[in-house]
């Protein structure tokens, strides 16, 4: 990567390591973790005993398949937002530009599926989910911030 | 230009009403080192960056602060949307709930009401990265002081990813201080504002 090198240290000045790519974690550990990188994942004494809430199978078999949609989209989300940092700062590392293009992909294709079974989570996918339908539906579906009501 | 997505960043779902909690939660919402506090800070930072790249770091950054916000406030709505009466009057809601019912109000968790006081935009690149490696910093210290007080696990589970966001946030900023030192001489960073005196900056590009 081209940009993986600090300036000299200079007095009165910081100096900050530039991070390297490292191997993430799958999508569903990177959520729980708050970053896709296992090299910026650094716990906290209270809260080690914290449950992953989308790496368990048995409690995953649980949920309905709405849910299962929506925590998909959640993680491939939020893939894309650390990604989206990291890019800024190594913006020509073609591991990153690899895992961006095919997430970007992921997140339309997961987005208009949702839109088509469910409700439209953004504007654009009320068309890509519905293309052939005369509706608006960007009003249906629950409000975010009701959390257990899907 | 922002877009709506009518999503969390991250799950919430919480199952029991908790006043108390709420009362110490809100001050993610509008307390010095809270999530509005946090967009404020970097989206207006941003207009005169002098490194193109950092302007969009601090816009990407501001943009994920907001959904951290809207974290921060379906925790609070969701802890105290069932408050009867009596858990106002004891749970410790109590003078909240006086002023703002159950409805969402940015404040510090001793109710002083969010400021912009809480954040500079100093229009100098070094201040300003500076600031918001602190902030970050500041951020994590209350998620963890969160962490070891609060037992519910639905609660838990985001304020673990809150937290860690912040140590991300704080190496992109480092991150951004280098890509800004190295537009300027190593021998001295300080000889000029590359954010104001900006004939001396263009002609050192």
């Amino acid at each position: 990567m081209n940009n993986c090198k600090c300036t000299p240290e200079s007095l009165a000045m910081g100096s900050f390591p530039i991070q390297e790519w490292c191997e993430p974690y799958e999508l569903n550990s990177a959520l729980y973790n708050g970053t896709i990188f296992p090299c910026l994942n650094m716990n906290f004494h209270a809260a080690e005993d914290i449950p992953c809430p989308f790496c368990d199978k048995a409690a995953a078999a649980n949920l309905s398949d709405r849910e299962k949609a929506m925590n998909e989209i959640a993680m491939i989300g939020f893939a894309v937002n650390d990604l989206t940092l990291y890019l800024d700062t190594h913006p020509d590392c073609q591991h990153g530009i690899k895992m961006m293009r095919e997430l970007l992909q992921k997140r339309l294709d997961t987005l208009a599926d949702y839109a088509a079974k469910y409700n439209a989570l953004t504007q654009l996918s009320v068309v890509t989910g519905k293309p052939e339908s005369d509706k608006y539906e960007w009003g249906e579906g629950p409000m975010p911030w009701e959390g257990g009501l899907i | 230009m922002w877009a709506y997505e009518k999503r969390l960043q991250y799950p919430v779902k919480i199952k029991k009403t908790c006043p108390k909690t709420a009362q110490l939660i809100i001050s993610q919402y509008g307390g010095p080192d809270g999530e509005l506090s946090a967009s404020m800070r970097y989206l207006a930072q941003r207009y005169s960056m002098p490194v193109k790249k950092v302007g969009g770091l601090l816009t990407d950054i501001g943009t994920e602060e907001i959904n951290h916000m809207e974290i921060i406030c379906a925790i609070v709505y969701q802890l105290t949307r069932n408050l009867t009466p009596e858990q106002a009057k004891t749970a410790g809601f109590d003078a909240y709930y006086i002023d703002h019912t159950a409805g969402l109000w940015p404040q510090a968790a001793g109710g002083v009401p969010f400021t912009s006081l809480e954040f500079q935009s100093k229009g100098d690149a070094f201040a300003d990265l500076y600031e918001d490696l602190a902030a970050e910093q500041k951020a994590r210290t209350v998620y963890e002081n969160l962490l070891r007080v609060i037992d519910d696990p639905d609660v838990r589970a985001p304020l673990k990813f809150l937290r860690a966001r912040e140590i991300v946030h704080f190496n992109r900023f480092g991150e951004a201080i280098e890509m800004t030192k190295e537009k300027l001489d190593s021998k001295n960073f300080y000889y000029f504002n590359p954010e104001f005196d900006k004939k001396m900056f263009d002609n050192k590009l």
